[in-house]
């Protein structure tokens, strides 16, 4: 299938936006955007072999990949008063 | 297709050693540990995928609990950079990844899975995996079965460790006594949204650890799951009533009832004497390995978090 | 059927091109995730339900409607917490900001 020649070029233009970021937050989101295109994927690949069981696997990978992004901004949020502006 | 997938992913694992700072060095394992599954999937190994979306968001957490506790308040905005990674020149950086790919390369290249040599004992195993051990997941019944003494080693390990945690890491009674809060300021639309996401984790855990045998998955993945439903805690509620003292004994114990019954029932062959189905075993060893994983992280993830508290 | 379905996968992976133009065009961070959070949940969804129209009724894709509601549920919580973080801990773009009418940069 065309997706999984095209995700790829999308994955390889997060990564170039996550090591050119100024911040720690644009990082972030980029791994954000990764997570999402990693479902997407396992999807595509799920339906091109018709294996229904890879599909509890990426809501699995959705709620874990939201864990660790909301675990990581609560952190940063935290380092509020030491950090500089 | 599959080449662009290891391309990345070694784009990926040169980006984590070439980084100097600590924050993106996080975030960058997390990417790698995305694309490494995705290239566990084409490869067509979905338990050692579930497995390494687990150990992604554990990484992620106990990493940044560490260096927060360890670096104070540097860690985050500021961008911290160690000092011994300074000093460092430029060109020695590359020398151990580079030859590391090389021999990666040659190695995908002479190797040949078709090679007679390398297919015997696979055949063997998948075509009496049925019979010896039972189970439909030829990986469980392996690992379980044939490779029994593996398991026992890896939960051996996985205690040795918490219980170097839970010697080396700073005890502060006091703070868990009044129950000290942070400083976390929670997002009451992500409080919400937790409650809902949690009891989803919690099912999809036992979903997993149940049906090891017969679907990908298995103990330590399920574990992992179920204790994500812990860490999904700690972010809604502040509080640290976990009796950590009694969930130690309790892995204890569950390790000596995992030796216990990979003795009895495979060195002996208990199974031959009982009327039992063989499918019992499995789904009992799966179950005590995934409550002795539960219990291990989740002392980790409590004593990093409320015991190491400055 | 499957005609439909192609046409409405290749919808979604317009927007979430659109998504990757946006991180590249704006110097703003709160633009940047403006933009790439929402377009890529849009897209996102559209590929979903995409492949559910290419699979027709069937338990695939009940599955796959499933996976969709959580994905709308949780990717712009996971961009707001993002934005949220950001906003809290005192950062402010470096480049100065244009003033609304100045340029005309988006809507």
């Amino acid at each position: 299938m065309y997706i999984f020649w095209i995700i790829p070029v999308f994955l390889i233009l997060y990564i170039i936006r996550i090591i050119i970021g100024p911040s720690v937050w644009d990082r972030l989101l980029g791994m954000n955007l990764v997570a999402t295109k990693v479902v997407i994927i396992i999807i595509a690949f799920a339906s091109l072999y018709e294996l229904t069981y890879l599909l509890d696997f990426a809501i699995v990978y959705e709620i874990f990949g939201f864990i660790s992004t909301i675990f990581i901004s609560l952190f940063l949020m935290e380092r509020k008063k030491g950090g500089k502006k | 297709m599959i080449y662009a997938f290891l391309t990345l992913w070694i784009v990926g694992a040169l980006l984590i050693i070439r980084e100097s700072k600590i924050i993106r060095m996080i975030i960058y394992l997390g990417i790698f540990s995305l694309i490494s599954s995705v290239c566990f999937y084409m490869f067509g190994a979905p338990d050692v995928a579930i497995a390494e979306a687990a150990i992604s968001v554990f990484s992620t957490v106990f990493f940044i609990v560490c260096f927060e506790k360890h670096f104070g308040l540097a860690v985050g905005v500021s961008d911290v950079t160690p000092e011994s990674a300074e000093n460092r020149t430029n060109l020695k950086k590359y020398i151990p990844p580079v030859v590391f790919t090389i021999f990666l390369f040659v190695l995908f290249i002479f190797f040949i899975p078709e090679n007679p040599a390398n297919s015997y004992l696979k055949d063997q195993y998948l075509s009496l995996f049925s019979r010896d051990v039972g189970g439909e997941n030829s990986v469980t019944s392996i690992y379980l079965g044939y490779r029994v003494y593996d398991t026992l080693f890896e939960a051996l390990m996985l205690l040795v460790g918490i219980v170097s945690v839970t010697h080396l890491s700073r005890y502060c009674e006091t703070s868990v006594k009044e129950g000290k809060p942070s400083d976390i300021n929670r997002a009451d639309i992500a409080v919400f949204t937790i409650r809902v996401i949690c009891p989803v984790m919690l099912l999809f855990g036992i979903y997993l650890i149940l049906n090891g045998h017969i679907s990908p998955g298995g103990g330590f993945q399920g574990g992992a799951a179920i204790a994500s439903f812990f860490v999904c805690r700690y972010m809604i509620y502040d509080i640290y009533d976990i009796p950590i003292e009694r969930i130690i004994m309790v892995e204890k114990i569950i390790y000596v009832v995992v030796v216990l019954l990979a003795v009895l029932f495979i060195f002996i062959g208990l199974h031959s004497f009982l009327p039992l189905p063989q499918s019992v075993y499995l789904i009992t060893m799966n179950l005590l390995i995934g409550a002795k994983v539960t219990c291990g992280l989740i002392i980790i993830f409590y004593r990093f978090i409320a015991f190491e508290r400055r | 059927m499957q005609i439909a379905g192609n046409i409405i996968i290749i919808i979604g992976i317009i927007f979430m091109f659109f998504g990757v133009i946006g991180i590249y065009k704006f110097k703003n961070f709160y633009s940047r995730i403006l933009i790439s959070g929402q377009i890529d949940t849009v897209g996102a969804l559209t590929v979903i339900i995409g492949i559910a129209v290419k699979h027709g009724i069937s338990f695939f894709s009940l599955k796959l409607l499933l996976l969709a509601g959580i994905i709308l549920l949780l990717n712009p919580l996971a961009t707001h917490i993002t934005a949220r973080s950001a906003r809290l801990s005192g950062y402010l773009a470096q480049e100065q900001e244009p003033p609304p009418h100045d340029k005309k940069d988006g809507v």
